[in-house]
């Protein structure tokens, strides 16, 4: 199977998931999509499983890269935090079937499934360190304050994906944005990195 | 169902794994749930209602609001640590495992804990999505305890917490010099 034929089978197969669920998401229909044959699929993948699970790592892949990619300019990190985030976004918001598979549906499958979430998640943490160089006080962050910044993140894109609305993502940018750094920078130069993104978004 | 839907997940969670947990014949099971969606609605209920039956004891023992929001945040991370099981039913299941009312159930709780949130402070200002955010960073990290099977040791993040839930309304030296005191009072209760 081709790299192509082989990414849209992927693709394919996270649309089946996010709009029907596991336990209906059918490979027939997939291949029928795609024009792969049952033969190839199994000499590829050998089960729905597996196929799955492949089309769920090659996603989280492509999101950590496209946010990653806008964190490693040379600008300011909350401009780079920034610049990631708007990218993030709007691929949500450009895929909202595959948003609700990478977050809700895929991790729904079993808790095998839930710990590549998790594991996606804890990708995003060390983009944050660099924060803490811009605490406005001497002491030490807590420890987890990488963590809270990308748990706030994804508490408000999880609850946009959830209730139908990924479309709206990119408007959320400021608030966003705002969750991310107010632990880093305290609330007052949070809010202005929130109203200077508000202003170009 | 909570140990059970902790292990499996809700999905492939079986009724008859959750019998054979609590020593309970099917007879009695059928006398208290119409299945394994309503146990798994009661195991949720019990959870947020004795989360919400903690906050409730440990406000009045507080002075202002800060300090209030404290003892809220000590009480749900020792009731997490001592319920891991029934925290990962609510965190993870009902989140982003189980089904439509179950997510209700877990959008509800959350909801009320949000509405907590918003009393620490002046909100002027703030996006509207800054309690939710708060709880949203909270989960993250009690779910990232879960996973790797620190929940009994959730307590000792409640400086960090503190910090979290108070540093968009009072600011950073403030929400840092109320985590050290919610640390040193953790400290002398170890």
């Amino acid at each position: 199977m081709n790299e192509q034929r082989r990414e849209e089978l992927l693709r394919a197969m996270l649309i089946e998931l996010a709009g029907n669920g596991y336990n209906n998401a059918s490979v027939e229909r997939a291949l029928t999509e795609t024009d792969v044959s049952v033969a190839e699929f199994e000499a590829e993948f050998g089960d729905k499983d597996r196929c799955l699970f492949a089309a769920y790592d090659q996603l989280t892949e492509m999101v950590v890269a496209k946010a990653s990619a806008k964190c490693e300019y040379s600008d300011p990190w909350p401009v780079r935090v920034r610049a990631g985030l708007e990218t993030l976004l709007s691929a949500l918001a450009a895929h909202p079937q595959l948003a609700v598979a990478l977050t809700r549906s895929f991790p729904a499958i079993r808790p095998a499934a839930y710990q590549r979430y998790v594991a996606l998640l804890s990708r995003f943490v060390p983009l944050m360190h660099e924060g803490r160089e811009y605490s406005e006080v001497d002491e030490e962050l807590p420890g987890e304050v990488e963590l809270l910044a990308v748990g706030a993140a994804e508490a408000i894109i999880f609850g946009e994906v959830d209730a139908g609305r990924a479309e709206r993502l990119p408007q959320m940018l400021p608030e966003i944005l705002f969750s991310i750094l107010v632990p880093f920078m305290g609330p007052d130069r949070a809010a202005d990195e929130m109203r200077s993104a508000a202003a170009t978004t | 169902m909570a140990e059970c839907c902790a292990e499996a997940g809700y999905a492939e969670t079986q009724i008859g794994d959750v019998l054979a947990r609590a020593g309970v014949e099917p007879d009695s099971f059928e006398s208290h749930f119409s299945g394994k969606e309503d146990c798994a609605l009661a195991a949720l209920n019990k959870i947020v209602s004795e989360t919400l039956a903690r906050i409730s004891m440990a406000a009045p023992r507080a002075g202002d609001v800060i300090e209030r929001r404290k003892f809220e945040v000590k009480a749900i991370l020792e009731l997490m640590a001592a319920r891991p099981a029934f925290a990962s039913l609510l965190y993870v299941g009902a989140r982003q495992g189980g089904t439509a009312r179950m997510h209700d159930s877990y959008e509800s709780a959350a909801r009320v804990l949000a509405l907590m949130m918003e009393r620490a402070g002046d909100a002027g200002g703030r996006p509207s999505a800054t309690a939710r955010a708060i709880l949203g960073g909270a989960e993250a990290v009690v779910r990232q305890e879960l996973a790797t099977g620190r929940a009994a040791t959730l307590p000792r993040l409640l400086p960090d917490f503190v910090y979290a839930a108070l540093v968009p309304f009072v600011g950073q030296r403030e929400a840092l010099r109320q985590a050290k005191l919610a640390a040193r009072v953790a400290a002398e209760e170890e």
